[in-house]
């Protein structure tokens, strides 16, 4: 473990050369880097980097940080560095959500009610209270099994909610037009921040905002429930009523993201490992640098999305295919720690 | 005087449907007072484990309470009651490679508030219950790569951080070899004489002896035998507890001051 305030200043520089890189490369002028004198002399430039850039540079920054400080508040809370937000259901949840109103929206009446940023909007929050349902869902179903502790019974709960809404998706696509409805279902769920503005930021900012600061504040907290429920209740915790409100708080956050910008996957799962290598496990460290870790993550693999080829790649496609290479190298440097 | 006293103490898990479970616990009463060291044994089964969960207010009786400084321990909010009594079951998975100061630091947990974090002050109260127990050195290695007993013992540190008078230890030196058993004894010990109440389960009786001044025998449900080491460790005593047929044998013990009694 290297000294805290290096590490802390190495996020802190590598967040900082992330968010400039992120908003000065892409294709205006041409391919590359824009000049940054050019924001002052080039009306369009000023236009693309304000009312563009800017706000997609923040949502990335937003979902990176929510993904990241979620996965490791539930990484923490659950003692098993192989879970991220999404287990409860969410992903699923919002997918369903999210495919149910795309084909909805595109039935006349419906059409002709909702136009332009209304049908956005529309999947928006048909993705994020269906992944609330499935959280609700996942938590009220794992209240009635009646053996193992309460991590196990959430797990099995996830799982069978996760498959639930899986199957729904699937009936869903089943019956999706296959030429106008199903691209789209099928482009939501691989992530994007292509529709990323101001208003979509807007949107998001409050939920995560308010999820962020949670999970930095319980950030100590998160940390105690990590040991058995025996001990922590001993120390005079109610461990399952707190891991229920942090993991709701946490799986919100996500909800909302999600529903703005689709499945963007393993950004849960990978960042909380790299923040602990650094930083160890106490989450009043690793909570917050997953945080900025996610935002750098985020940062980088969207500008990649964005600026790799000429037409866009969907976000989630990079995460997953960075995530799953860093993953791989985490666990075969042997720096993975692991002690159940 | 700080008290913990057991009134009249039934335990059973609650039945379900019309099916009636059996008491593991039925009318137990004794009172320990500050600064003692009580060994509570039986046999497997007995309710060893459930006695310390009862007397720790983890668990609520049946019939009876549990009183400490004469209030119901079922009374006290989780928090006022952990800066009390400390708990430390007999194994603990740890499910991330903690530093020992991290670990020995959570002990705090009661005297600070859901939202704050730990400040200078508590980091000194979590350092000092391992120097407490000579385990400074420790601070910054990681809990996972302790000896058993050094893990043990930090444990009891976490403890001690709590500042809890009461210190609830399930079998605590079950897993240990005989010089790390001597030592967490000999910590024990040595809490115990500046004011702490050890209560203690075991099946070891070299350690109940050396280091419990009474014993607290429990078998068939009830209370069996209450009283000091040299009273209540007898052949005929045990043979009741047990189940079997005791005898005085020559082992070495790592308990010497056991021999001498």
């Amino acid at each position: 473990m290297k000294s805290l305030r290096s590490v802390r200043f190495a996020f802190a520089a590598v967040f900082a050369a992330a968010l400039l890189l992120y908003l000065f490369a892409g294709r205006y002028p041409g391919p590359g880097f824009m000049k940054p004198s050019l924001l002052f002399s080039d009306e369009t430039a000023r236009r693309i980097f304000l009312s563009i850039r800017l706000p997609r540079a923040l949502g990335a920054i937003l979902l990176g940080a929510v993904l990241g400080g979620s996965g490791a508040a539930f990484q923490t809370i659950f003692g098993n560095p192989l879970v991220d937000a999404g287990f409860l259901g969410v992903s699923q949840g919002a997918a369903f959500g999210a495919a149910m109103a795309l084909v909805a929206g595109s039935w006349q009446p419906l059409k002709t009610l909702l136009s332009g940023f209304a049908l956005n909007a529309f999947v928006s929050l048909s993705s994020f209270a269906m992944a609330l349902t499935a959280l609700g869902a996942s938590l009220a179903l794992s209240k009635r099994f009646r053996f193992g502790g309460q991590v196990l019974r959430l797990i099995l709960a996830g799982l069978a909610v996760s498959a639930f809404f899986s199957s729904l998706l699937a009936a869903v696509k089943y019956v999706a037009d296959p030429l106008s409805q199903l691209p789209d279902i099928v482009f939501w769920t691989m992530g994007s921040l292509t529709a990323m503005g101001w208003q979509r930021f807007w949107t998001i900012a409050p939920v995560s905002i308010f999820s962020l600061g949670f999970l930095y504040l319980m950030r100590w907290r998160t940390t105690l429930l990590s040991l058995d429920d025996e001990v922590s209740r001993s120390m005079g915790l109610r461990p399952e009523i707190e891991r229920a409100a942090i993991a709701m708080v946490a799986a919100t956050g996500v909800a909302a993201v999600t529903a703005a910008c689709g499945i963007v996957s393993w950004i849960g799962l990978v960042v909380p490992h790299v923040a602990r290598l650094y930083a160890g496990a106490d989450g009043r460290n690793s909570i917050p640098l997953s945080m900025a870790g996610g935002a750098i993550f985020a940062l980088l693999a969207d500008g990649l999305a964005r600026t790799l080829f000429p037409g866009e790649l969907p976000l989630g496609i990079v995460t997953a295919l960075l995530g799953a290479l860093a993953f791989s190298a985490l666990l075969a440097s042997r720096s993975t720690e692991l002690t159940k | 005087m700080k008290l913990l006293e057991a009134r009249n103490l039934s335990f059973a898990w609650a039945a379900r449907g019309s099916m009636t479970r059996e008491p593991i616990l039925d009318d137990i009463s004794f009172r320990i007072g500050e600064g003692k060291k009580l060994a509570i044994l039986g046999a497997n089964g007995a309710g060893k484990t459930t006695l310390l969960s009862l007397l720790g207010g983890r668990l609520a009786p049946k019939t009876g309470e549990v009183l400490l400084d004469g209030g119901s321990v079922r009374g006290f909010s989780p928090r006022a009651l952990a800066r009390k009594v400390a708990f430390l079951p007999q194994i603990e998975r740890l499910s991330f490679n903690y530093k020992v100061l991290e670990f020995v630091l959570m002990g705090r947990a009661p005297h600070i508030e859901a939202l704050a974090q730990p400040d200078a002050g508590d980091e000194a109260a979590a350092l000092g219950a391992l120097a407490e127990l000579g385990l400074e050195s420790l601070a910054g290695r990681r809990a996972g790569e302790l000896s058993g007993g050094e893990y043990q013992l930090v444990r009891i540190a976490r403890c001690l951080a709590q500042e809890a008078e009461i210190l609830l230890l399930d079998e605590p030196t079950s897993l240990l070899d005989p010089a790390n058993a001597q030592r967490v004894a000999r910590e024990l010990a040595s809490l115990a004489s500046k004011g702490k109440t050890i209560i203690f389960t075991t099946h070891d009786m070299a350690l109940a002896r050396s280091l419990a001044d009474t014993i607290l025998m429990i078998g068939q449900r009830r209370l069996l035998r209450m009283g000091p080491p040299s009273e209540v460790l007898t052949p005929e005593f045990l043979e009741e507890a047990f189940g079997v047929e005791f005898g005085i044998g020559q082992v070495p013990t790592a308990y010497p001051s056991a021999a001498s009694r």
